[in-house]
């Protein structure tokens, strides 16, 4: 795929978190939806600004986990009852009261593995390029103290100049171009 | 491309402020109307019930499954005042804006050992007809009972090796002892919640810091005196019920029990007294997750001991302690044994993962129910078949006693719910002098 050229969108940099959230209100209110924060530390407010609900990451974790019980149970009922038939204290070979524990340890196991790179994979990591690394300012202020605000060029209401005005018109330390 | 913005934007500081600014504390902190109003659906139930309770007093069976629901009955309540009296200390250690929310529900709850104490009176009076030990209260007497063939010789012998604890004067003194220890507590922590209140340098870091200490100190001794003397009750008051029978893990899940079935009530009262102010106000969607979490905590904690005692058990598959298994298995029981399962673990717990039940106030509060229900339902299968006409045999035709067990606890719990709001009517719904309650008075972040 040949690299994408052209305006990937319009940056804005806020001193506080407080601006960057009004600004995102107001940004989601004029009608934009293709827009994204960016900050130094978790602000709930910004998630919610955004109307980021919920993530798909639950159903990975419930997922996993239901599979690290199937798995477990069912390799040590293979094992029990097939594989080594042994006879312990004259038990059944499916004594399934003792298959419990290792169950439900790869229950947690494999619900915590794939919450944690389902995270991973649905934040779309690894990523080696992302185009708002373009912005000098970025590059050095996302991770310290600075406040992000990305309206997207793919968004139907994009337009280079209109939005630039209606970022402008917030306490915005600057509004740059980002290219891809 | 900086561009300088001096108009620090006027009216969107405002707009911001008014979206995520404090909320403001409402002037009436009590719901006296609303909770008188359930007090009196409360006291509907009790009355109708022991009509319904009545009947069994006539059928063949019914007085001692009376007895036996009795003792459920008591027992749930006895979790809900003593388990209220160790949240109360956990979250006076912990901290945490949970602990504060709760704090008015579970001194209620814990000022209702009052009532327990005398709904307790009844059972050391019939103690006789409950506990094989008190049958035949001296060692002579089991003896004799032995000889005659009324009892198995390892009963007679374990009652006999246990009689210092198992006696009707020992009963009686453990059981005032653990009231009389467990009332000071309540009634200390008590005193203190309304002087809190009153102190006269309140609102002031100094104040925060001395009451925080105070209560600190004694909850921390009081935990561990309360898992003590927990321990004691429940094997004196459920688990001697077979006298043969012993676990270690007994007291421990009694305690862990108490603790779903408190958060249970808990979380049901403050979603229903949020319908008006202040609780309205004071319970946020946060808080409300987080009674959510630790009531899911809980459920798992319950699993994990009761599961732990079986795997241990039934591992070792020694004969002196398998019967007690196999009477809870056999003759029809499988299907309170799995329905304990699934009441009190698969669906609180499946139900408990979800993110949106534990936000949602109207679902939340009626798996809230549901987990009453499950601890009675549990309690149901720990006491019926300890008795010899119950172990191992489940059934209902020509036992028509066992239908005991439905109105005879709901009449005590109703009541013990009666004197519960009643206590809970007695003060404002939240304590005022506390550094948390301008932390949940803030606007929240995520809705």
């Amino acid at each position: 795929m040949p690299p994408r050229e052209g305006i990937y969108g319009l940056l804005a940099e806020f001193n506080t978190p407080t601006d960057l959230v009004f600004a995102t209100e107001q940004a989601r209110q004029a009608g934009y939806r293709r827009m994204e924060c960016y900050t130094p530390y978790p602000v709930e407010e910004a998630a919610e600004a955004l109307h980021f609900h919920s993530t798909r990451v639950p159903l990975v974790c419930l997922l996993g986990g239901l599979m690290g019980v199937t798995t477990a149970f069912l390799m040590e009922t293979w094992m029990s009852v097939w594989a080594y038939p042994l006879n312990i204290a004259g038990r059944p070979l499916f004594s399934w009261p003792a298959f419990i524990i290792p169950a439900y340890e790869w229950t947690i196991l494999f619900a915590g593995l794939s919450a944690a790179f389902g995270m991973i994979a649905l934040n779309g990591l690894p990523q080696l390029y992302h185009p708002v690394f373009n912005a000098p300012n970025f590059r050095n202020g996302a991770t310290t103290d600075k406040f992000f605000l990305c309206l997207e060029a793919t968004d139907p209401k994009f337009s280079l100049t209109e939005t630039r005005g209606f970022l402008e018109q917030f306490p915005a330390v600057s509004v740059v171009e980002v290219d891809h | 491309m900086a561009s300088g913005h001096e108009h620090h934007g006027e009216a969107g500081s405002h707009a911001l402020a008014a979206h995520h600014g404090p909320r403001t504390l409402p002037s009436i902190l009590s719901a006296t109307t609303l909770v008188s109003a359930w007090r009196t659906r409360a006291l509907l139930i009790a009355a109708v019930t022991a009509a319904l309770s009545l009947p069994f007093l006539f059928v063949d069976g019914g007085r001692g499954h009376i007895l036996r629901a009795y003792l459920l009955g008591f027992m749930t309540c006895f979790g809900f005042s003593g388990g209220g009296l160790v949240l109360l200390m956990l979250q006076y250690v912990s901290g945490g804006k949970w602990g504060l929310l709760l704090r008015r529900p579970l001194e209620a709850m814990s000022r209702s050992l009052a009532l327990v104490f005398v709904m307790w009176i009844p059972i050391a009076i019939f103690m006789k007809h409950l506990y094989q030990w008190a049958a035949f209260p001296t060692n002579d007497a089991a003896r004799d009972g032995y000889a005659k063939g009324l009892i198995t010789h390892e009963q007679e012998l374990t009652m006999i090796a246990k009689r210092a604890m198992f006696s009707p004067s020992a009963f009686i003194l453990q059981s005032l002892a653990v009231f009389i220890i467990l009332g000071l507590f309540v009634y200390l922590l008590n005193k203190w919640s309304l002087e809190r209140d009153a102190d006269p340098a309140r609102g002031t870091e100094r104040s925060y810091e001395y009451w925080r200490t105070k209560f600190e100190n004694l909850s921390g001794p009081g935990i561990f005196i309360y898992v003590v003397l927990l321990t004691d009750a429940a094997i004196m008051w459920i688990m001697s019920l077979d006298v043969t029978w012993y676990s270690s893990i007994w007291g421990l899940q009694f305690l862990v029990g108490q603790g779903f079935a408190v958060f249970a009530l808990s979380i049901l009262t403050v979603i229903k007294l949020s319908k008006v102010e202040p609780m309205n106000t004071l319970l946020r969607k946060t808080e409300q997750h987080d009674l959510g979490k630790l009531a899911f905590a809980f459920v798992m904690l319950n699993i994990y001991l009761s599961f732990a005692e079986f795997l241990i058990i039934w591992s070792g598959n020694v004969p002196d302690e398998i019967p007690w298994y196999l009477n809870r298995i056999h003759g029809g029981w499988w299907t309170i044994c799995s329905l304990d399962f699934i009441c009190h673990w698969l669906i609180p717990f499946c139900l408990l993962l979800s993110r949106n039940l534990k936000r949602d106030k109207g679902r939340l509060a009626l798996l809230a129910c549901f987990m009453i229900f499950a601890r009675c339902v549990d309690m149901f299968w720990l006491i019926e078949p300890n008795f010899k006409d119950a172990a191992g045999n489940l059934r209902l035709i020509g036992n028509w006693g066992i239908l005991a067990y439905i109105p005879v606890p709901l009449c005590v719990l109703s009541l013990w719910a009666a004197y519960y709001l009643t206590e809970l009517n007695k003060r404002p719904l939240v304590n005022v002098n506390d550094p948390h309650l301008e932390e949940m008075l803030e606007a929240e972040h995520a809705h």
